[in-house]
């Protein structure tokens, strides 16, 4: 499913070069549920942006979905972006100008998928999300936990086979992040492979393997001990 | 992703900022409006002057005495007049024009007049329409009868009606009037104008033989001007010099320089020159206003690019390629201009009908121009848009989504 070998990023600041990534080799398997913890500044977002395409690799390979996707040009990585990850953020990133409804149609507008089966496909999403109602409101008029399912729901809007969640529920109270943890874990089961970055012990332990890092490296990948599950 | 969903999302982002887009739009409806102003008054008024041009007659040629270097015997005589007729065939009308200032009275009611000497070949060279009665005889002509013809506004303004044939009127200098019937009415040139400006400063106008203007105010039988018509458009320039030189002839001042033939047609083509340069030059510094106004899309657009930069982002994150977000904003600021440019045309239409209304012009708006207006302004659009939308497609992901 995800596979890199050996990925370093440096950026270069006029005279100063920062190694956010030094020599990565990560597996994941489909299905898994993986989380990544460590201190800020250890390179975890680095490692999801680029899992993400959002970032290229300075050397090393990103293979995702047995394609190797570390020489591809911008546009191919916005394609690979909207077809085969879902992206949910701490912060949501829902437009505000746009109703519930419009947010989860919009990565199928650049899928190019027509008008009807968009509206049909993301209704069905948000039922996913049990945010069936409230779908014509802005993100505004709603709760932050709302706003996550309606990430949520257009993160598997167009079924992408792995989700990348950057601190899920950094912006929710205990009682919301169970209901969203509750949602994650139930993709998952249902398929999805989901690679979450947190640094909070409680949120990585309702995943299933943990991998840490520092200082640009992987200290430590293993199971999760404790799991669980909701 | 197609055009409409463009359009859509393009319109909402323009609806959401509903002062400022208006704002910008500003420029470009000020540009466009003073452009179609300029643009449909002065081919307006090429049309109002090749129209009285057209009715005076396409084949007419003016001669007139050169002023500046004219000799007591260089006048053109009445009889030069019929020879002009009798001796050259391409000539169907010709007629001498003699204006004097007199007045002209029925009654108690006085007004100053501009009596007008010819022979009946004056209406026909301008084409006159007539209401009522006839247009004088070539025998009144010849004999110098006291008949004269008046345009329907003269009659109105000394007869209080407009069917004045048989009405009799003293016309002349101050204190030697003669006494006229009248035999026709003519359609008045300036009708509407006229009605307008209904006051006794402007005089009427007395359509009378030359023979009999010269008895009246005591003249010689002389005019420095002669109309004639040509009988076919090819004949024209012929006809002309034929006229001249036949004048020269009977007059012994060859290679004076005392005759100009000057065919009407030719004067309308300079006239229409030259209103053309002009409407051009005006059309030319109204369009900067456009590039002004284009320019305030761009400054604008750019703002809202920064303002957006997370928005891009987002949308980045989630699958938009780089042509998506150039287009999306390249229609943004094209529908700007767009409304503006149609919201101008509007503006500019009615603006032309405005001022025409002061100017006397009817004002002319021809579809070309409405093509062009909108089509440029599109350009516009598209020209200073075209930065504004690059750079937010260039845009780093990674960099817009840290935004705040």
């Amino acid at each position: 499913m995800i596979r890199i070998e050996n990925v370093t990023k440096v950026y270069k600041t006029g005279a100063i070069t920062l190694t956010a990534l030094n020599g990565i080799s990560l597996h994941i398997r489909p299905g898994e549920f993986v989380a990544v913890m460590g201190p800020s500044g250890c390179g975890k977002s680095t490692l999801l942006n680029i899992l993400g395409c959002l970032d290229r690799v300075t050397s090393g390979r990103y293979i995702l979905n047995s394609k190797d996707v570390s020489t591809l040009g911008g546009n191919e990585l916005a394609s690979i972006r909207n077809r085969e990850i879902g992206f949910i953020f701490q912060s949501f990133n829902l437009l505000p100008r746009m109703t519930v409804l419009e947010n989860v149609e919009l990565p199928m507008i650049y899928a190019g998928v027509p008008a009807r089966e968009r509206r049909e496909k993301a209704i069905e999403a948000l039922s996913r999300v049990d945010l069936a109602e409230r779908i014509r409101h802005r993100p505004t008029e709603i709760s932050g936990g709302q706003m996550q399912r309606v990430a949520i729901a257009r993160a598997i809007v167009n079924s992408p086979s792995i989700i990348l969640a950057d601190e899920p529920t950094g912006n929710l109270d205990s009682r919301v992040t169970e209901e969203i943890m509750k949602i994650i874990q139930k993709l998952n089961d249902e398929g999805t492979t989901i690679l979450m970055v947190t640094h909070e012990p409680d949120v990585a332990n309702y995943s299933e393997r943990i991998v840490r890092m520092r200082d640009g490296r992987i200290i430590d990948d293993s199971p999760v001990q404790n799991r669980i599950i909701l | 992703m197609n055009i409409l969903e463009n359009v859509k999302m393009a319109l909402s982002s323009i609806w959401a900022n509903k002062m400022r887009s208006f704002l910008t739009m500003l420029g470009i409806i000020i540009g466009i409006s003073s452009v179609i102003a300029v643009v449909s008054l002065g081919q307006g008024g090429q049309h109002t002057i090749t129209g009285e041009f057209e009715k005076i007659g396409t084949n007419t040629v003016a001669i007139n005495v050169n002023e500046n270097n004219a000799e007591q015997s260089d006048y053109i005589t009445f009889e030069d007049v019929r020879q002009l007729k009798e001796k050259i065939p391409y000539i169907r009308y010709a007629t001498q024009i003699v204006r004097v200032q007199g007045w002209a009275s029925y009654g108690t009611n006085t007004k100053m007049a501009i009596v007008v000497g010819g022979s009946g070949d004056m209406f026909r060279i301008e084409n006159n329409e007539i209401l009522y009665g006839r247009i004088f005889t070539d025998i009144e002509y010849e004999e110098g009868k006291a008949v004269a013809v008046i345009d329907s506004t003269t009659a109105k303004k000394l007869f209080r009606m407009e069917d004045a044939v048989g009405m009799t009127m003293d016309v002349g200098p101050k204190t030697a009037q003669k006494s006229v019937t009248i035999v026709g009415v003519i359609k008045s040139a300036y009708d509407m104008f006229a009605e307008m400006t209904d006051n006794d400063y402007i005089p009427v106008v007395v359509h009378m033989p030359a023979t009999t203007v010269s008895h009246v105010f005591s003249l010689d039988e002389t005019a420095s001007q002669v109309f004639i018509m040509a009988d076919n458009k090819e004949n024209v320039e012929s006809a002309g010099n034929l006229a001249v030189n036949l004048l020269e002839n009977r007059h012994g001042n060859r290679g004076r320089d005392a005759y100009k033939a000057e065919n009407l047609m030719k004067q309308l083509d300079q006239i229409n020159t030259v209103v053309g340069i002009f409407t051009t030059f005006v059309a030319v510094v109204a369009a900067i206003s456009l590039v002004v106004g284009g320019v305030g899309v761009m400054n604008i657009m750019l703002v809202s690019v920064t303002e957006r930069t997370r928005e891009i982002g987002i949308r980045k994150a989630i699958g938009a390629r780089t042509g998506h977000i150039l287009f999306q904003f390249l229609t943004e600021s094209v529908i700007i201009s767009c409304i503006g440019g149609i919201l101008g045309l509007i503006f500019g239409i009615f603006g032309a009908y405005g001022l025409g209304r002061l100017a006397g012009i009817t004002p002319h708006l021809s579809p070309g121009t409405v093509i062009l207006a909108i089509l440029f302004s599109s350009a516009v659009g598209i020209f200073f848009g075209i930065y504004p939308a690059r750079k937010a497609a260039m845009l780093d992901p990674i960099e817009a989504l840290r935004y705040e």
